[in-house]
C-alpha cells in the first residue's frame, strides 16, 4: 500500500486541467481521491501524473439555473447532503449523499469523482438514474451532455472519455406529487451498497403516473428497473402491487457475488429494497 | 472515604491522542534509517526455489535484500520463512531494504514478479489436518510427529492415538459423565463454531530498531503492550545478553492482545545486519496477512440437567485452529467452559491443531468468547426446553467462591452471582417489550484474572510534584489510574503526579498489559510505593516540625499537624531539603527508604610541578599527582578516570579557561577555536593515589533519603471478573439482518478507580462482542488466500452503528486489587456473541450455533425453518 512515485499537478481552471490532460502521458484526474488513491496504494493503477481538479473552485458548489438544479462535479457529498437547495429541489440526491461512507469520506469525496469512477456499488448512480440527471462534460471538442441512462457503460467505466472532464450534474425540477427515496443495505465493512435503490414515484388522482427505479450494487453497472416501473405505473400503488412489482427488481441482471452476499441473496435484497423504497417514496409523495 | 480514586478523571494522554500530537513508532525518523518492506508468500505452503535478489537490487535506492539465510541464527524461524519454506499465505520470505519506503515497495514488487515457488501440500482446516495422511504443517515437526504416532493420550477414558498436526491436547475430568447423563432429565448436544477474528487495532504493527555503538546494544522502538517480554525475546533471538537490548515502548494505537511481539526480532536483526536504523511498518493488508489474530474454534458440547435445572454432566471437545504455530488458548477455553457452572461430572478434551494459516495470538480474553458462546447458548437452549427463566437457570448453577474449576483449582472471590442478580433485577430484563422481530438475549461470562509480579517507584520533585516511574505500557488509560492511586495515597491533587513510562533500561519491571492485570498488579505496587514515599515525607516533616509522624497529615501541598495550619511545612520544602545541593542537611543516598543522617566528605590533594618560561610568560605543567579519599572504589578505573578528569579540568581553571564577552555583551569565546580547554596532547603525566577512608554510608545525599518509594510485589491471587449482558435485537425477516436495539452491560468491577475509564472498557468490550456476534470472521478461500485483507472486506463494529448502551457496575471488592479494584478489560468482550445469538433465537425462533450471525446466514436459517414447518 505504498504507491509508485508520480508527479502531482494542481491546475486552477478547467482549461488548464484539460491542457495538462492532453499533454501529459499516463495522467489521471484526482477529485476527492477516495477511489483513485486506494487503487494507487494497491498499485492497481500507477499513473505517472496526477492532476488534482478538486481545487478548481468553478467546479464546486450548487446553484439554480432556471428550473434546473446544477451541482458542480467537485461538490463534496457533505455539501450536497447539507445544501438546503438540494434538499428542496432534489431531496433524493441529498438523501443518497447522506448514506455514502462515513462523515470523513463525505467531507472529501465528490459527486463527480464518484460518478466517473462508476463503481458498481456506488450510491449516486442509482440516484442520478432515478432523477434522470444530465451530466455535462468538456473536452477538446467542446461541451456535451450525457443522459444518466447512457452514462454508466460497465464496471468502473463511464461514457466520459479519457480526455474529458465532467463539470456538472443537472437535475430538472420534479412536478408536485412526486415522492423520492433512497434506501440502501450497506456492506458492513466498506459501507458500499450491497444493494441501493432510488425510487421516484408521482401520483396523480390516486394513481401512479410515473415511476423511476434506479438500482445500484446488484449488477456490473447501476440500472433502471424498467420491469418494476412498468408494473407500477397506472396502479394505485397498493401494498400488494408494490410487492409484486418489486419481484422484478433484478430481472435480467447477473447479480454480483462477494464474501458478504451471494448472487441469489443480492437479488433477493434488490427485491426487498425496491419494495421498501417504493413504499417510502409513495409515503412522501402523499405528503408532497 | 477516598479523595481522588473513584472520581471521574480525564485520561492524561488523551488530549495528545485526539489532537494528533501523540508520537507513534511510525513517526520516528532516525538519521540514516532504512525502510524495510516484506515479500510475502502468496501460497499457504511453498518453498522458494528461486529468489533473484538482483531484481530488487536494480531499483534505485534499494540497498539490500535479506532472506532467512542472511539473518543471525535464531531470528528467522518466526518471521522469515525458514529455508525459504513458507507455512502460510502471508509468511514473509524476504525483506527489501531501501533508502525510501517507495523504493522498498518497488523492490518488493519486482522481486515478487520474479520469485519462484514450489507449491507444497497445505491443510487449512483442522478437521482435514487431523486426518491420517494429511500433509504436515510443520515438516520440522516430523520427528516429533513420528514419536507422537507411538504415544497415546488419555481421551474419553480410553487410549487414543494423537491425531496428526495436533500440537497440544488438554483433558479435564471430574466425576463420571456417563453416570451424570443417566441422572439427567434432559440432555442437549450441539456443536458451536466461532470465527478467526483480527484485533483490528487502528495502528498496524510498527517497529524501528537501531544500534547503540556506545553501549553495543540494540535499541528497539516499538508498538507493543509487553516491553520486557520483547526485550527478553529479542535478546534470545539475537543471542545477546538482555542487558544489551533496550526496548522503548512507544504510544500504542490499539493492541487488544495482538501486540505482544511481532516485528521486533526481525527489525533488530536487520539493524544488526545493515548496521543502520531499520524501520518496519506494516500496511493494513500486510497486518491482516501476517499478524496474529484470535483463532477459530469448534466446540462440541453435551450437557445434562435434572428437571429442576440442576446441571449434572458436561462433556465437551474443543478444537482450536492454531495456525502454523502452537499456542492457541485451548486450555483457557476448557477451564471457562466447564468452570462457570457447578457440574459434578465433567469431561473436557481440548486440542490445538496446526494448519497452514498465520499463527494466532491473543485477542482480548483469548479463548473466552469461544467457550462462552458454546456454554451460554446451551444454557438458553436448556432453559427454553425446561421452560425456565434463563437467568434463573444460571443462578441455580453458577459457581461461587471456592468452587472448583475444571483444573481443580478453586475460584477466588467472584461476583458471578451478583452480576446475574443485577441482570435479573434490571428493569429492562423484567419488562421485556414484545414486538415483531424483537427478542432479548442474556449471557454471562468471566475471566479468571491475570497475575504477575510488579514494581513501581515514586520520586518527589523539588516543587512538590511527584514522578511515578513505571515499566508497564498504557493501552487503556492505566497511567491515569496509577496517577490517581499515587495521588490518593500521597494526599495531593492528581495533576501533581506525573506518570513516566520508562524504557526497559530504566523502568522497574512490570508485566505485559494483558490478562486484565495492570491496575490489579501494578496498582498495588504504585500504592505501596506511594505509601513508602508518604512515610518518608512524614518522617522528614516530623523532624522539621518536631512532631510525631502519626500526628501529621498531608493537605493542600503541606504536611501539617492534624487539625491546625499553624505548624506546617510544604511538600516542596521537604523535597528540597532531601535533594538540594549544599543543603542544610548532609547528603544521603539511600535505597528508597534508608535514611543517611551523616554525610561523607571527600577530599583531594594535588601536587603540581611547573616550568615557567620567563620570556613568553608560559607556565608548563611537567608533573601532577592527584591524591584523593574515595572511600572505596567500587570500579577503580572509573574512579581514577574521575580523579584524572577532574584534575585536567583544574588545569583549565588555573591556566586556560574564561568565557569572554565584549562590552556589547557579545560572547567572544563562542567555540573551541576561541575558548581554550585542556587537551589530551598537552596533558602532563599524572599519578593518582587513592586513599580509602570507608564511608559509613554508600553515597552522597541530603540529610534525608530522597523521597523514592518502592513498591515491589509478587503475583497476587487472581480476581475473577464476570460480566452479564442483556441484548435486545430486532430481526428483519426479509433481509436476515439482526439489529441491536439496546444493550445492557453489567459487570463486577471490584471498585472503579476511574469510573469513565472502566465504563469505557465495558462499552468497548461489548462493542467488540458485537463484532464476534454479527460481523467478524477472517475468511480464506480454498487456496489459503485471505479474502478479508482490509477494512473494506473485514467488517468491524462502527461508532455510527453502535446501539445505545447502558452500563451497570457491580462492586464485589477484590481482596488484593488496589481499593478493591479488579481487572476489567477482558470480561466485557466475553458474553456478547452468546447474548446476541440468544436474542436472535428469542426474536426469530432460529438458533444459530455458528458465529458471526451474518444476514445471509440468518436468512438461510429462517428459510430453512419455514421449509420445515
Amino acid at each position: 500500500m505504498i504507491p509508485a512515485a508520480f508527479d502531482y499537478h494542481a491546475p486552477a481552471s478547467v482549461d488548464e486541467a484539460l491542457r495538462l490532460l492532453r499533454s501529459l502521458p499516463d495522467a489521471k484526474l484526482l477529485a476527492g481521491g477516495h477511489s483513485l488513491l486506494p487503487m494507487m496504494k494497491l498499485r492497481v493503477v500507477s499513473p505517472g501524473h496526477v492532476i488534482d481538479i478538486g481545487r478548481i473552485q468553478a467546479l464546486c458548489g450548487v446553484r439554480e439555473d432556471g428550473r434546473a438544479l446544477v451541482i458542480g462535479a467537485m461538490t463534496t457529498h457533505w455539501a450536497i447532503e447539507s445544501s438546503p437547495l438540494v434538499r428542496a429541489r432534489a431531496p433524493l440526491l441529498a438523501e443518497c449523499a447522506s448514506r455514502i461512507g462515513d462523515i470523513q469520506v463525505r467531507n472529501v469525496g465528490t459527486i463527480g469523482g464518484s460518478l466517473v469512477h462508476a463503481d458498481p456499488a456506488a450510491d449516486y448512480p442509482a440516484a442520478v438514474l432515478a432523477v434522470e440527471a444530465e451530466m455535462t462534460v468538456v473536452g477538446a471538442e467542446g461541451r456535451r451532455t450525457i443522459r444518466a441512462r447512457d452514462f454508466f457503460t460497465g464496471v468502473l467505466s463511464s461514457a466520459v472519455r479519457a480526455d474529458e472532464i465532467l463539470t456538472e450534474i443537472r437535475v430538472s425540477a420534479l412536478p408536485p406529487g412526486t415522492g423520492q427515496a433512497y434506501l440502501k443495505f450497506p456492506h458492513p465493512a466498506s459501507g458500499f451498497a450491497v444493494v441501493g435503490v432510488a425510487a421516484v414515484v408521482r401520483l396523480r388522482g390516486g394513481r401512479c403516473e410515473d415511476a423511476r427505479i434506479g438500482v445500484t450494487g446488484v449488477g456490473p453497472t447501476a440500472y433502471r428497473a424498467e420491469a418494476v416501473e412498468k408494473a407500477l405505473v397506472g396502479t394505485t400503488l397498493d401494498d400488494r402491487t408494490i410487492a409484486a412489482a418489486a419481484e422484478h427488481a433484478a430481472d435480467g441482471v447477473e447479480a454480483n457475488e462477494d464474501l458478504f452476499a451471494t448472487p441469489d441473496y443480492r437479488a433477493h435484497l434488490a427485491r426487498v429494497f425496491t419494495k421498501r423504497a417504493v413504499r417510502a417514496a409513495l409515503e412522501r409523495a402523499g405528503r408532497a | 472515604m477516598t479523595a481522588v480514586v473513584g472520581k471521574p478523571t480525564k485520561r492524561i494522554e488523551g488530549l495528545g491522542k485526539v489532537t494528533g500530537s501523540a508520537r507513534y513508532t511510525e513517526d520516528l525518523q532516525l538519521p540514516g534509517m532504512l525502510h524495510a518492506r516484506l515479500l510475502l508468500s502468496p501460497h499457504p505452503h511453498a518453498r522458494v526455489t528461486r529468489l533473484p535478489k538482483a531484481a530488487a537490487l536494480g531499483v534505485p535506492g534499494v540497498v539490500n535484500v535479506v532472506t532467512e539465510e542472511d539473518l543471525p541464527e535464531g531470528v528467522s524461524s518466526n518471521l522469515l520463512a525458514r529455508h525459504g519454506e513458507a507455512l502460510y499465505s502471508g509468511h514473509p520470505v524476504a525483506v527489501v531494504l531501501a533508502e525510501a519506503e517507495s523504493a522498498a515497495a518497488d523492490g518488493v514488487e519486482r522481486l515478487g514478479a520474479e520469485v519462484e515457488y514450489e507449491v507444497l501440500p497445505a491443510v487449512l482446516d483442522p478437521r482435514e489436518a487431523m486426518r491420517d495422511g494429511a500433509p504436515l504443517v510443520r515438516r520440522d515437526a516430523e520427528d516429533d510427529e513420528e514419536a507422537a504416532a507411538h504415544s497415546t493420550v488419555d481421551v474419553k477414558g480410553g487410549k487414543e492415538t494423537k491425531p496428526r498436526n495436533v500440537a497440544n491436547t488438554y483433558t479435564f475430568r471430574r466425576g463420571d459423565v456417563e453416570l451424570g447423563f443417566k441422572e439427567a432429565a434432559l440432555v442437549v448436544e450441539h456443536t458451536y463454531a466461532t470465527g478467526r477474528l483480527h484485533q483490528s487495532y487502528m495502528e498496524p504493527h510498527a517497529t524501528v530498531a537501531t544500534l547503540d555503538p556506545v553501549m553495543q546494544a540494540v535499541v528497539v522502538y516499538t508498538s507493543t503492550q509487553a516491553q520486557f517480554y520483547v526485550k527478553a525475546q529479542v535478546a534470545k533471538a539475537l543471542r545477546y545478553p538482555e542487558s544489551r537490548v533496550k526496548v522503548v515502548a512507544m504510544t500504542v494505537g490499539g493492541a487488544f492482545g495482538g501486540k505482544f511481539m511481532l516485528l521486533e526480532p526481525l527489525a533488530a536483526a536487520l539493524a544488526v545486519v545493515t548496521k543502520r536504523p531499520v524501520r518496519v511498518v506494516l500496511t493494513r493488508r500486510e497486518d491482516f496477512l501476517m499478524s496474529t489474530p484470535g483463532p477459530e474454534a469448534e466446540i462440541w458440547l453435551r450437557t445434562g440437567v435434572k428437571r429442576d435445572g440442576t446441571l449434572v454432566a458436561l462433556q465437551a471437545k474443543i478444537v482450536f485452529d492454531a495456525g502454523a504455530e502452537p499456542g492457541a488458548p485451548a486450555s483457557i477455553a476448557a477451564v471457562l467452559l466447564g468452570g462457570y457452572y457447578k457440574t459434578p461430572n465433567l469431561l473436557i478434551e481440548a486440542l490445538e491443531v496446526l494448519t497452514n494459516k498465520p499463527p494466532n495470538g491473543a485477542y482480548r480474553a483469548p479463548g473466552a468468547p469461544q467457550a462462552t458462546f458454546a456454554i451460554e447458548s446451551q444454557m438458553n437452549i436448556m432453559a427454553e426446553q425446561l421452560r425456565m427463566d434463563p437467568v434463573e437457570l444460571r443462578l441455580r448453577n453458577c459457581s461461587g467462591t471456592g468452587d472448583p474449576m475444571p483444573n481443580g483449582r478453586p475460584w477466588n472471590r467472584m461476583g458471578m452471582r451478583q452480576v446475574l442478580e443485577a441482570l435479573r433485577d434490571h428493569p429492562k430484563y423484567r419488562h421485556r417489550e414484545r414486538g415483531e422481530g424483537i427478542g432479548y438475549g442474556v449471557a454471562v461470562g468471566g475471566w479468571t484474572g491475570g497475575v504477575e509480579s510488579a514494581s513501581a517507584c515514586i520520586r518527589a520533585n523539588t516543587d512538590g510534584t511527584f514522578q511515578v516511574v513505571l515499566g508497564m505500557v498504557d493501552i487503556t488509560g492505566t497511567a491515569t489510574t496509577m496517577a490517581l492511586i499515587a495521588a490518593e495515597v500521597l494526599g495531593v491533587p492528581v495533576d501533581q503526579v506525573q506518570v513516566v513510562i520508562a524504557d526497559t533500561d530504566q523502568a522497574p519491571y512490570a508485566g505485559a498489559s494483558g490478562g486484565s492485570k495492570i491496575t490489579y498488579t501494578v496498582g498495588p505496587a504504585v500504592k505501596a510505593a506511594a505509601e513508602d514515599a508518604r512515610r518518608q515525607i512524614l518522617a522528614i516533616a516530623a523532624a522539621e516540625l518536631e512532631a510525631r509522624p502519626d500526628d501529621l497529615e498531608i493537605a493542600e501541598g503541606q504536611v501539617r499537624v492534624k487539625g491546625t495550619s499553624q505548624k506546617q511545612i510544604a511538600l516542596a520544602e521537604i523535597a528540597r531539603k532531601s535533594m538540594s545541593f549544599g543543603a542544610k542537611y548532609a547528603p544521603v543516598y539511600g535505597n528508597g527508604n534508608l535514611p543517611s543522617p551523616k554525610g561523607s566528605p571527600g577530599f583531594a590533594a594535588h601536587l603540581t610541578k611547573v616550568r615557567v618560561d620567563r620570556e613568553t610568560g608560559e607556565a608548563q605543567i611537567l608533573d601532577y599527582v592527584v591524591i584523593q579519599d574515595v572511600g572505596f572504589a567500587i570500579n577503580p578505573p572509573a574512579v581514577e578516570g574521575q580523579m584524572r578528569g577532574g584534575a585536567v579540568q583544574g588545569i583549565g581553571w588555573g591556566l586556560l579557561e574564561a568565557m569572554t564577552y565584549d562590552d556589547q555583551g557579545t560572547l567572544l569565546t563562542w567555540g573551541f577555536t576561541e575558548y581554550p580547554i585542556p587537551k589530551a596532547s598537552t596533558t602532563p603525566p599524572m599519578e593518582t593515589v587513592m586513599v580509602e577512608v570507608a564511608s559509613e554510608f554508600m553515597s552522597f545525599g541530603a540529610k534525608y533519603a530522597p523521597v523514592y518509594g518502592n513498591g515491589n510485589l509478587p503475583s497476587p491471587k487472581g480476581s475473577p471478573g464476570f460480566a452479564a449482558h442483556l441484548t435486545k435485537v430486532r430481526v428483519d425477516r426479509e433481509t436476515g439482518e439482526a439489529q441491536i436495539l439496546d444493550y445492557v452491560v453489567i459487570q463486577d468491577v471490584g471498585f472503579a478507580i476511574n469510573p469513565p475509564a472502566v465504563e469505557g472498557q465495558m462499552r468497548g468490550g461489548a462493542v467488540q462482542g458485537i463484532g464476534w456476534g454479527l460481523l467478524e470472521a477472517m475468511t480464506y478461500d480454498d487456496q489459503g488466500t485471505l479474502l478479508t485483507w482490509g477494512f473494506t472486506e473485514y467488517p468491524i463494529p462502527k461508532a455510527s452503528t453502535t446501539p445505545p448502551m447502558e452500563t451497570v457496575m457491580v462492586e464485589v471488592a477484590s481482596e488484593f486489587g488496589p481499593f478493591g479494584a479488579k481487572g476489567v478489560g477482558e470480561p466485557p468482550v466475553i458474553p456478547g456473541g452468546a447474548a446476541i445469538a440468544n436474542a436472535i433465537a428469542d426474536a426469530a425462533g432460529v438458533r444459530l450455533t455458528s458465529l458471526p450471525v451474518t444476514p445471509r446466514r440468518l436468512l438461510e436459517a429462517l428459510r430453512e425453518r419455514e421449509k420445515v414447518s
